[in-house]
């Protein structure tokens, strides 16, 4: 029963293992394996056989047919150019038809980017020659307002309230003495490299970038020193202006600024400077400059002038009374406060803003306007 | 002669009939192209070995250009689509690479 068995056995691998020589010793001889024999080493394989064992196969039949009629060699030889020249026309369409695909695809998408870019670039430019306009505008609108209201009495007075609203409502130019606050993000620094003795750059510590809540902190500051028109980056901060973040950007008026910010505050400079310095704030990004290496630095200054800012768009809101009209008379002054032509569709800068330096620009000492 | 007037032939083609490639087929075409050029170095070597065989070529390079869209697209249906496409590309390029080693032992026996 054993033995049977064992016999079987022997008769089943014996065949196999005949192959297994064959195979190792046909490699061996002809480092080719014969088609159809499946490499022990398919990275072998891999790395040594290139060429396509077709190729082999048919050289050995044609070799072991090479008795053929001359005529049939003939034959077969026009028909093998044929097919031949078929195959290397496939090949040649093949090549130009993805040449051509490559080639279509790449400057698709730099043309669009290129449009994009243009379209920016027109966009912002158009807006530009618009607000410089626009600017324009509400200084002449504003010139021919206080000429024609200072011909009465009445209008004398309301000159004066329209001028005190407009400062508080940051909708004037303003220029006097006040104090600049200088803060920036922490800056990549050089340092000596203990193990190599090398110069590396230390990348910023992210505690280091300034937050919109930063700025915030900051501006209540000077507001609360006493500040009687703030601006940022140049950004002027009217009582609907926000400081927000969007992602990683700082919008100011939903303007992005960039570090170093710079703001800008009108008033008392030396009662103005140390109560700012003596502020919660102050002290706290003073000691952030040690801490996390951010600048921080403020100073007076003798002379500081900062434009209007864009006035709230106004939708729905009608000023009560004759408005509308060309005469920009409102009933009340509080009404011109976003706009004394409401005609005009809202135009978030359609009041107050001559042009820069402006004779008939208050300054900040005019009363009401701080906070 | 013959084949280099039909390899201009098939390049002109291309050129001025511009077929437009299909949405579907644009993924692959780049794999069939390889495939393609693996096909063409080993024609040429087996040319320089004296074993070339016009139908062999052919048959070749039409499988070559078919089985290798195959297994990318068989690949994007299973989700692995691009480490798919880098294995065949990184097997025809070592035969590539082989082939064009072989040709240039030929033509600069070096």
């Amino acid at each position: 029963m054993k033995g049977e068995h064992a016999g079987r056995r022997e008769r089943a691998e014996s065949p196999l293992v005949q192959r297994a020589l064959d195979l190792t010793r046909g490699e061996r001889t002809r480092h080719r394996p014969r088609l159809g024999a499946m490499s022990t080493s398919l990275l072998n394989e891999l790395m040594t056989d290139h060429l396509d064992a077709g190729y082999a196969v048919a050289a050995q039949r044609r070799a072991e047919a090479g008795a053929d009629t001359e005529v049939a060699a003939g034959a077969g030889r026009r028909r093998a150019r044929a097919i031949l020249a078929v195959g290397l026309l496939l090949v040649g369409f093949l090549l130009a038809v993805a040449f051509r695909g490559t080639l279509r695809q790449a400057p698709e998408s730099e043309r669009a980017r290129q449009a994009l870019v243009r379209d920016v670039e027109t966009g912002s430019a158009s807006g530009d020659a618009l607000q410089a306009r626009a600017e324009a505008l509400a200084g002449q609108l504003v010139r021919e307002r206080d000429a024609a209201l200072s011909a009465s009495e009445t209008g004398d007075r309301v000159t004066g309230d329209l001028r005190r609203l407009e400062a508080a409502a940051a909708q004037r130019p303003m220029r006097g003495p006040g104090i600049q606050v200088i803060v920036g993000d922490a800056t990549p620094r050089d340092e000596l490299d203990a193990s190599t003795g090398e110069r590396v750059t230390v990348p910023a510590d992210d505690n280091g970038r300034l937050r919109d809540r930063d700025l915030q902190s900051l501006v209540n500051a000077l507001w609360a020193a006493g500040a009687e028109a703030v601006a940022v980056n140049g950004e002027r901060l009217a009582p609907t202006t926000t400081i927000r973040a969007a992602g990683e950007a700082i919008l100011v008026d939903l303007r992005p600024v960039q570090s170093p910010y710079t703001l800008d505050a009108l008033g008392d400079p030396d009662r103005l400077l140390p109560r700012f310095a003596g502020s919660d704030a102050a002290g706290r990004y003073q000691s952030y400059t040690g801490l996390y290496g951010i600048t921080f630095q403020a100073r007076k200054a003798a002379e500081l002038t900062l434009r209007a800012a864009t006035g709230p768009e106004l939708r729905y809101a009608q000023p009560s009374g004759p408005g509308g009209s060309a005469g920009p008379v409102p009933s009340r002054p509080s009404g011109s406060a976003g706009g004394s032509s409401p005609s005009a569709g809202g135009s978030p800068t359609a009041a107050g803003s001559p042009s820069a330096g402006g004779s008939r620009s208050p300054t900040a000492t005019s009363p009401g306007a701080a906070p | 002669m013959i084949p280099a007037l039909a390899l201009a032939a098939g390049v002109a083609l291309g050129l001025l009939v511009e077929p437009t490639v299909p949405l579907w087929l644009q993924p692959y075409l780049p794999i069939a192209v390889v495939a393609a050029l693996d096909a063409v170095f080993g024609g040429i070597r087996a040319r320089l070995d004296g074993i070339f065989d016009p139908k062999v070529f052919v048959v070749s390079f039409v499988s070559n250009v078919l089985v290798a869209a195959l297994i990318v697209f068989l690949g994007d249906k299973l989700g692995v689509g691009g480490q798919l496409s880098t294995g065949v590309v990184v097997v025809l390029g070592i035969r590539i690479f082989g082939n064009a080693a072989a040709i240039r032992r030929h033509l600069f026996r070096a």
